[in-house]
């Protein structure tokens, strides 16, 4: 059974089918279908972490997940000592949209982005800025988009969410009171890395945890010739390798370290 | 998501100069170890004595603070990140240290206090305080830091104060003006430096180095943080109470405070070797775990020596004074540079060659071989040596020092060996 506490990359792994389940979730768990970011990336993060970071609902999003994989126990709901909930969506219609004139309501349908495998949020935000103060953004999805109540939220929307059949139709509006601004960490992750990881096709992984100095050092260099224009060497070290860095840099290579915990760290090398 | 997140840069320590210090410690190693063997009659009388004044300070300027430098022109910007200040001044460092350390060893042995004890002495703390300047400097510009930090800024803190203490002694020698016993002076003057400056190095050093030799983690630190707290109270503590009289109880107290930090020092290296993933130690740890051993023994001697009042006891302080100098610094250094050196060497010559051509091992870098001798050499020497000193065996502490002595060349031997490949 999958678990809150159990990470991402964990569950990936022993259960490869999840990820659609993931990236149905959010369109932000979409980058997990990168399987250089994949590894990159959600070594740290638990369950519970990528629902909060997603804005899903971590009670629906363990029932899909075990749901998925054919564990879904009886007692699931006891278990998470939480009652279903009924769905409320649709219901309590705001005065103004039920008087919205046609022309004042702008249509976006995401569903073909999204079958294209491509993260519709740029698309998205370019269209927002069009949008007046007196208008209402209409965003047509095949999932609810929790995490873009957030983003939007913090640009002074508030939504209203609506399902027909499978569809979700989210109206976005403005009331006028900005909300405080607080920042979107999920869109933070590309901007952190110096080093775009999506722009490379392959990855080499080597671990070098268990090695006491220098053989980790060696076994960079002997994988060095091995990594070209489209390659990303992903080493796993168990500190920063400081003195590397200096003769990496010789051979026309950088690097970048992302501390994942206490003795952990992932090296990304990449030619310059 | 992300924890820290850093780019590359590089801290690439001086290597020239780190093997510059390193080279003449070795040496200053070899000299002390055959001017014992020669000495060796003077040795068994009392520890106030001009050649014995003379072979201490090889010891420790000579041979332990000279490795130290050069460790932590080497060690301070990969433990730290952060570049040196100067490398400037650690060259002019090390040539205004090499004639006040020479002259005030020369001044020791025909004792000639006005000539050469006292000028040297000057020279000494130069050399000390320019070191001092770098290292702040330094320091000044670390954004992460540590535990390692926090001793290496004490230690530096430790280094003047025995520095200008051991120029106040210097002046008194040549005109007497010190009020309380010159020779509690010297105590102090003596456990500060093996203490506070050469001890807290070997710490701060060793819960960095050590693990990264024996890949261990998932410890925790409390205790390293407790002996730092424990052993700075200690020393100012005990410091403060020397000045003036009567103040034996303080001075229990505060030495038991030290004991006590040095006692935590250790259980923290015995959880480190504990969480180890690499079982097996080589000769490098080997040595280096029987000088923390010794470093164990020599801290129970000089507790029982000081609180028991025993120091009137023959040779007792003698064996302590060589618990600390060959048992625990001495075997220490030979077993880190063992690590340290070979390692330098092989990034120095054969890392730019890694991976395009066939380099070597590190373990191939000298021989295991003469290294187990030199272990054996070093623990039999102790083991002769202490006995002849509890029995009064003169030919006893001559074999234990032809023992150091051959193992003193041996070790030479394999630096050279490492510095050739």
């Amino acid at each position: 059974m999958i678990t809150k506490e159990m990470r991402v990359s964990h569950v990936l792994q022993q259960y490869p089918d999840t990820l659609e389940i993931f990236i149905k979730a959010s369109p932000h768990f979409s980058k997990l279908k990168n399987k250089i970011l994949r590894k990159a990336l959600a070594g740290r993060v638990t369950v519970e972490q990528a629902a909060k970071i997603g804005g899903v609902d971590l009670y629906n999003f363990l029932f899909e997940l075990n749901k998925a994989i054919n564990q879904l126990p009886d007692n699931f709901e006891k278990m998470m000592n939480r009652p279903k909930q009924e769905e409320e969506l649709g219901t309590n219609k705001p005065e103004f949209l039920i008087n919205a004139e046609r022309g004042k309501i702008k249509e976006l349908d995401v569903r073909p982005i999204i079958d294209e495998g491509k993260d519709p949020l740029s698309t998205i935000m370019n269209f927002v800025k069009n949008i007046a103060d007196d208008e209402i953004f209409l965003l047509i999805n095949s999932f609810e988009p929790l995490p873009l109540y957030t983003v939007l939220g913090n640009k002074g929307f508030e939504h209203f969410t609506e399902k027909v059949d499978n569809t979700f139709k989210v109206y976005f509006y403005k009331t006028g009171k900005e909300h405080g601004i607080k920042e979107d960490k999920a869109n933070q992750i590309d901007d952190t890395f110096a080093i775009n990881l999506s722009g490379y096709e392959n990855v080499i992984e080597i671990n070098v945890r268990e090695l006491p100095p220098p053989e980790p050092m060696m076994k960079v260099f002997e994988t060095l010739p091995r990594v070209d224009e489209n390659t990303l060497l992903l080493v796993h070290h168990h500190r920063e390798p400081l003195m590397l860095y200096p003769k990496l840099e010789e051979r026309g290579y950088r690097a970048q370290s992302n501390k994942i915990e206490e003795n952990y760290y992932k090296v990304f090398i990449v030619k310059k | 998501m992300i924890n820290t997140n850093s780019i590359a840069s590089s801290y690439s320590p001086p290597i020239k100069i780190v093997i510059k210090y390193m080279g003449t410690a070795v040496l200053a190693f070899v000299l002390l170890t055959f001017l014992q063997l020669l000495e060796y009659e003077t040795i068994t009388g009392h520890h106030f004595q001009p050649k014995i004044l003379a072979l201490t300070h090889i010891a420790t300027l000579g041979w332990i603070t000279m490795i130290i430098f050069g460790a932590l022109f080497q060690l301070v910007p990969v433990v730290l990140e952060v570049k040196l200040f100067s490398e400037v001044l650690a060259e002019i460092q090390y040539w205004i240290y090499l004639i006040g350390a020479a002259g005030l060893v020369y001044g020791f042995w025909v004792f000639d206090s006005k000539n050469f004890i006292m000028p040297s002495a000057i020279v000494l703390n130069a050399a000390m305080l320019i070191f001092a300047f770098n290292m702040i400097m330094t320091f000044i510009r670390v954004k992460k830091w540590n535990i390692t930090g926090y001793y290496l800024a004490a230690a530096v803190f430790y280094l003047i104060v025995t520095a200008v203490a051991g120029l106040l002694l210097s002046i008194n020698l040549y005109t007497p003006y010190i009020k309380i016993n010159h020779l509690q002076y010297l105590n102090l003057h003596a456990h500060i430096a093996f203490v506070g400056w050469v001890s807290f190095v070997v710490m701060g050093v060793t819960y960095k180095l050590i693990p990264m030799f024996t890949l261990s983690h998932k410890y925790s630190t409390k205790s390293a943080l407790g002996a730092f707290v424990l052993i700075n109270t200690g020393l100012l503590g005990i410091s403060t109470a020397m000045h003036y009289e009567n103040t034996t109880i303080f001075f229990y107290f505060f030495v038991i405070l030290i004991a006590v930090g040095i006692f935590l020092f250790l259980y923290q290296v015995y959880m480190i070797f504990k969480n180890r993933v690499r079982r097996k130690l080589d000769v490098g740890l080997e040595l280096s775990v029987a000088a923390f051993i010794f470093f164990g023994i020599s801290t129970l001697t000089g507790l029982i020596t000081g609180v028991g009042n025993l120091s009137d006891v023959r040779n007792l302080s003698l064996i302590y004074g060589y618990l600390i100098v060959f048992g625990y610094l001495s075997m220490l250094i030979i077993g880190q540079l063992h690590k340290i050196l070979p390692f330098l060497r092989w990034y120095h010559k054969y890392s730019s060659k890694a991976g395009k051509e066939n380099v070597p091992m590190l373990k191939d870098m000298y021989s295991e071989k003469v290294g187990y001798s030199i272990l054996y050499l070093m623990l039999s020497g102790m083991a002769v040596l202490t006995i002849s000193f509890i029995l009064d065996i003169q030919i006893g502490v001559l074999i234990a020092f032809i023992l150091f002595f051959t193992a003193s060349i041996l070790f030479m031997i394999n630096m050279i060996t490492v510095l050739r490949r």
